[in-house]
């Protein structure tokens, strides 16, 4: 059963946020200047640069700090963050690329059959959350992980978790539960 | 009620016991003398040797030898203060006769009656209710009681300082018109945000006429988060409001947010947010909402018949059931639910008027009565009377 599930459930990686520090202190109205594809958040003191090669938003502060959102892979979160790196550097600034890690990874999954929500948080009390006033789906949190799935009736899973392999360990610890309250 | 009313309570009876009140004027202990206890227009239950039978104060039933108690001219109540002894003697008595009978308390007369025999077995018992009655239309100033509200030491920490109320009479006030004491300074400085919040918890239940139980239970709540100091942060209504949903959910008659919206200032997303910090903070779970908790009050609120609800609720859990509804809020299939009972019986309304009970949209409404709408006839329980036949039910 589970390793069907591994070969049939296709989970689909949506976005993977990273984060990486350039070791130098960056002008930010220099780079809303000079640079290429910027938008200029003076009230908050961000910059944002959008990379259309790996579709990436980076956002820069001045600190050096830059977070970069959009991505597809962690490879490819890791090359727009380079090459960010790089037109930075061809702005002027001494960049050296440090402490790049991958913070959050969101994931899609679509399950063959629908799932029983009321029944499926019953039996799985304190990790499951339901409030269909609040929002239509189960809330489920692995805190081994420190992954979160969103499970809706319709079969579709939503994974936050810190790596991409946190995510796929957690779609299939949530396969058995689920496949219990299906329809 | 039997104390006399100049009597602070808990004090020493000493004084008032002994002038205030007429003499029973029987024989007893001392022959010759009379025992001299105070009376107060009730049997003076002597001593065996008492002579004197059925003196002032009338006959309430055949009566007994005595007190059951050794000492001999010793009374229950007064004369007990008198001494010095304390009232804690008062609760133990028993009918000489029944031992194992209950005795019923007489308020109005002080006694203590044993429901076998009618034998008076404790005369003159204090009661330690409130002195005067005070109603809420009165005016404030008015509150003749001499004694501070009644304790919430569960909640409050036990909090005795007194207030003074305000003057009245022209002495109160110096020269310029402020009146001369200030009171109604900070009481309970640490409790004082707690105290707000309680209030504004009865304030919301009351808009929304919730009884007693669920606004203790909300108190209580409210009291163990605050002092956990997790959700510290947060405005206090906001947590206010999330204690009084999960204790509305907790006693089994769960409001929506929206209803609890109506009666706070806070804002849904708030008192959602607010509900999950708690639930993790005080580490509980609540039982999920189902259909059937919301009829009753919105059938009433709609004015519809007990059939039109029975048919409600019963379509409703049919639809569950048969899992016609996936996905959908029960509300919203509540609400749809409640619009083709209506529409089907004589009593039929929008899905305006249910939206604006409900607190749904009226689209969703429609969204919902049309995953219901082609099992309709297998939804209505079987003894339904149709008024407009299942066939001609509106198709939206």
């Amino acid at each position: 059963m589970d390793a069907d599930s591994d070969v049939a459930l296709d989970i689909l990686i949506t976005n993977v946020v990273c984060v990486f520090r350039t070791r130098c202190h960056l002008n930010l109205r220099k780079i809303a200047l000079e640079g290429a594809n910027v938008i200029y958040k003076r009230d908050v003191g961000k910059v944002l640069m959008k990379l259309r090669k790996p579709r990436i938003t980076a956002t820069i502060w001045s600190s050096g700090r830059v977070m970069c959102t959009g991505a597809t892979s962690e490879e490819e979160a890791k090359f727009g963050a380079r090459r960010l790196a790089r037109s930075l550097q061809k702005l002027g600034f001494q960049v050296i690329f440090t402490d790049f890690k991958v913070v959050n990874v969101l994931a899609v999954c679509n399950m063959p059959f629908e799932i029983r929500l009321p029944e499926f948080t019953k039996n799985n009390r304190p990790h499951a959350s339901y409030e269909p006033e609040l929002h239509p789906a189960v809330c489920y949190r692995i805190k081994t992980l420190r992954a979160t799935l969103q499970i809706f009736s319709t079969g579709s899973i939503t994974v936050t978790g810190p790596n991409v392999k946190a995510v796929a360990s957690a779609v299939e610890q949530i396969y058995p539960f689920v496949f219990e309250s299906r329809k | 009620m039997a104390a006399s009313p100049l009597l602070p309570p808990g004090e020493e009876l000493v004084a008032i016991a002994v002038f205030a009140w007429p003499r029973c004027p029987r024989l007893c202990a001392a022959p010759g003398l009379p025992c001299g206890r105070p009376l107060s227009g009730f049997p003076c239950l002597g001593a065996a040797p008492c002579a004197t039978p059925g003196v002032a104060g009338g006959q309430r039933g055949p009566r007994g030898a005595g007190p059951p108690w050794a000492s001999s001219c010793g009374p229950s109540g007064l004369r007990g203060a008198v001494r010095g002894r304390s009232l804690d003697v008062l609760p133990r008595v028993t009918c000489p006769n029944h031992p194992d009978s209950i005795l019923v308390e007489d308020y109005r007369a002080g006694d203590m009656i044993c429901s076998e025999c009618g034998l008076v077995v404790g005369d003159r018992v204090i009661d330690v209710g409130s002195e005067w009655r005070t109603f809420s239309n009165d005016k404030a100033t008015k509150d003749p009681s001499r004694v501070g509200d009644t304790q919430n030491p569960l909640l409050s920490d036990g909090d005795l300082s007194t207030m003074i109320g305000k003057g009245t009479g022209a002495a109160s006030f110096d020269e310029f018109g402020n009146s001369k004491y200030q009171n109604r300074r900070t009481m309970s400085s640490s409790d004082r945000a707690m105290m707000n919040a309680f209030k504004e918890i009865t304030n919301m239940a009351d808009r929304i006429n919730l009884p007693r139980n669920i606004v203790d239970r909300t108190n209580n709540l409210f009291k163990q988060v605050y002092e956990q100091k997790s959700l510290k942060g947060r405005s206090n209504d906001a947590i206010a409001s999330a204690c009084l949903y999960i204790a509305c959910r907790q006693e089994g008659v769960p409001r929506t947010f929206k209803e609890i919206c109506a009666v706070s200032r806070i804002s849904k997303k708030e008192i959602g947010r607010c509900f999950k910090l708690i639930l993790k903070a005080l580490e509980t779970s609540v039982d999920l909402i189902t259909t059937g908790d919301f009829m009753s009050r919105f059938c009433s609120n709609l004015g519809l018949p007990k059939q039109v609800q029975m048919a409600a609720t019963h379509i409703a859990r049919k639809a569950v059931e048969l899992d016609l509804v996936p996905g959908r809020s029960p509300i919203s299939v509540a609400a749809a639910a409640i619009y083709m009972a209506s529409q089907a019986s004589a009593e039929k309304r929008t899905q305006k008027e249910i939206g604006d009970i409900a607190g749904v949209a009226d689209v969703t409404i429609r969204q919902s009565y049309r995953l219901i709408y082609p099992r309709a006839p297998d939804l209505f329980p079987a003894d339904f009377k149709f008024d407009t036949p299942v066939d001609k039910l509106p198709q939206l």
